[in-house]
């Protein structure tokens, strides 16, 4: 099972020289292939407090709000011990949603939008195609003739968010949500300590995808970017550090649907969560 | 994400869609056999206004902290978490001249340089992020022909409204963050004013504005018509409808009577529904029709305010147009009595059978089609 692990450098020397990184990141920043994911006005709300659900396009993440908008959103739910709700929230406003923490314990926020179409010259395909780890579909395109051809695509989001509120237990865990690409984490990352690796599985049609490209970055230190291949279960293992907003993301593509009047359909899973100082503190 | 998205949207659209329940039931219909089809859009805004053709006037309308977290990144720098909007602006303003970096305005080949002014509002509520609006102003270089913007602060794509004094509507064109509009043509030779081109522009704007389009207003003209088959009843009401609806349709346009969409959609859609519904029980002229046919007609004349005030309308010939578009929609009134008439009324409005086989079963078809409008005009 791939793992693999960042390097360990002072914290304020590897931020700013990340910082530079990201500030270049942002320069070249594409025009295509931008991450979605959630975050949350807090990570680690009291019970009874209502919590603001902030959706996020952008690139390392940094990222622009997405208002709530009812012609994409297709699922946006939370999931805790006592069952599955909708988050509800306004249409066009950010935050795009809201939930109430009705107890202690570990929320599972999940947003499913319906597929964007998007048509992308071949170079610009071909470069986000290269970006995203998504080498069997350079392959295709090459049998098919098509590598200088322009690509057109449907895209679907399907992000989510763990959120604790209280004290972390190994009981709590992540939950799957159905989503057609889904990042499940295999521990509950708030539980997860110093040292200790962080599996996630990534599932595809509730099935594990192997060979696929998981990344995982820090807020604090977006460019320096963990990497790993999915293994035949569908998992990758990271050790996570330093602590904060973590950003978990993998991306995949088939060949869309006959009718879908595009030749791809590509799913962007994400995952976010917090992992405490007093977790990381230790690494 | 992503790339270009084309296509350049009149404004007059977006709310006919909501005053047209048939089209949208249709048009909702065809979506669901297709995939939903639609585009990240965030919360940038961005309005160009040319003035005289001599300045220009920018405006971006954005999330103050997310354009500050990516300036501090750019420069190197983490962003502290809840700034308030004051130090945001301070940031801003301190962040001038690498802000400029990735904004451009290009008159024809030329990149120009603008004045900058920002500013930050706290969000409308707690909830909600503080607003950065930033302005760039400047003189259109003389003689230029083409404007043209790339905005490269934002990742999610944004809306560009551009006016100027020689274009009556905006024009509103989708940019993805770093994404070159299309060039807009500054200069338009001036056109003599058509007062015969406009009258008939207007004319036939009207008459569509009921038919094909507003099926609502169709349903209501026909059920005026369904009452008695007597041409003093179909007059009297058609009277009453028509000075009503052209009193609201001037007094709106004139902005002396102003009540909200979402109060007057559904009571149009009411109205029909009452009239359908009144001619099961009434099958012949009384005067509280008459009255209330007048009040509907009220009613109907702001809903055609909103739909010419969509169109928009010539400064220079604000009455040629009220005038002929009040007339387009008579005469399309007018069109659907006498193709009711042609259609049934010739031929069976003396039969002993009219009455039971034509307009209850119609009537009820319009009762109940008004009805479900009702409600959903409600919910919008």
């Amino acid at each position: 099972m791939p793992t693999i692990e960042s390097e360990r450098s002072p914290l304020a020397g590897a931020v700013l020289r990340s910082l530079v990184v990201a500030a270049i990141a942002l320069s070249r920043a594409p025009l295509f292939a931008h991450d979605m994911w959630i975050e949350p006005t807090t990570f680690s709300p009291e019970p009874g407090q209502i919590v603001g659900v902030r959706l996020r396009v952008g690139h390392d993440l940094l990222g622009d709000p997405l208002p709530r908008d009812p012609a994409l959103l297709n699922q946006f739910v939370v999931e805790d011990a006592a069952g599955r709700k909708p988050v509800v929230g306004r249409n066009g406003a950010d935050p795009a949603g809201f939930l109430r923490v009705a107890m202690p314990g570990l929320l599972v926020i999940g947003y499913r939008s319906n597929p964007s179409a998007v048509e992308l010259a071949a170079e610009k395909f071909n470069q986000y195609v290269k970006e995203e780890g998504l080498e069997a579909v350079a392959a295709l395109r090459a049998r098919r003739n098509q590598t200088g051809a322009r690509a057109h695509e449907i895209f679907s989001r399907c992000a989510k968010s763990l959120v604790l509120s209280g004290s972390p237990s190994e009981a709590q865990g992540d939950r799957v949500l159905g989503f057609t690409l889904e990042l499940v984490a295999e521990r509950n990352p708030y539980a997860t300590r110093a040292g200790e690796d962080l599996p996630v599985r990534l599932t595809y049609e509730n099935r594990p995808l192997a060979g696929a490209l998981v990344v995982a970055m820090n807020r604090l230190n977006p460019s320096e970017k963990l990497t790993a291949r999915t293994g035949n279960d569908g998992r990758v293992r990271f050790r996570l550090r330093p602590g904060g907003m973590w950003l978990v993301k993998a991306v995949h593509m088939v060949p869309a649907p006959a009718g879908a009047n595009a030749e791809w359909a590509s799913f962007w899973a994400s995952l976010t969560f917090e992992l405490r100082t007093s977790n990381a503190a230790g690494n | 994400m992503f790339a270009r998205i084309s296509g350049v949207l009149r404004s007059a659209s977006r709310r006919r869609w909501l005053a047209r329940p048939a089209l949208c039931a249709a048009a909702v219909a065809l979506l669901c056999g297709a995939a939903v089809r639609a585009h990240e859009i965030g919360t940038t805004r961005v309005s160009v206004l040319f003035q005289g053709g001599r300045t220009y006037d920018v405006e971006i309308v954005t999330d103050a902290t997310a354009l500050v977290e990516k300036l501090e990144a750019s420069a190197g720098r983490s962003s502290p978490a809840d700034t308030p909007p004051a130090r945001l602006q301070s940031l801003l303003t301190g962040f001038d001249e690498k802000f400029r970096q990735r904004v451009k305005i290009v008159f024809d080949a030329s990149e120009v340089r603008p004045a900058i002014a920002y500013s930050v509002t706290p969000g409308i509520d707690a909830a909600s992020a503080a607003v950065a609006a930033i302005r760039l102003t400047g003189q259109i270089p003389p003689g230029a022909r083409h404007f043209t913007w790339t905005y490269a602060w934002t990742f999610a794509s944004y809306a560009m409204t551009v006016r100027s004094a020689a274009s009556e509507n905006p024009a509103t064109e989708w940019l993805e963050g770093g994404q070159s509009s299309a060039p807009f043509a500054l200069t338009s030779p001036a056109q003599p004013v058509d007062r015969l081109g406009i009258a008939w522009r207007y004319l036939a704007l009207g008459f569509t504005h009921i038919m094909p389009n507003g099926l609502d207003h169709v349903l209501f003209v026909l059920g005026i018509y369904l009452l008695s088959g007597r041409a003093r009843s179909v007059l009297w009401q058609v009277s009453a409808f028509t000075v009503a609806h052209s009193i609201t349709l001037g007094l709106s346009m004139y902005g002396v009577v102003a009540v909200s969409p979402r109060i007057v959609e559904p009571l149009i859609a009411l109205s029909i529904a009452y009239v359908a519904i009144e001619n099961i029980f009434l099958s012949e002229l009384k005067s509280w029709r008459v009255a209330l046919v007048f009040a509907f007609g009220l009613l109907h004349g702001m809903g055609f305010a909103g739909a010419l005030k969509e169109l928009g309308l010539p400064r220079s010939e604000f009455v040629t147009a009220l005038l002929t578009f009040n007339l387009g929609v008579e005469a399309g009134q007018l069109a659907v009595i006498g193709a009711a008439f042609i259609l049934v009324g010739w031929h069976c409005g003396n039969r002993a059978w009219y009455r039971s086989r034509i307009v209850l079963p119609v009537s009820t078809l319009i009762a109940c089609t008004a009805v479900y409008w009702t409600i959903q005009r409600l919910s919008l």
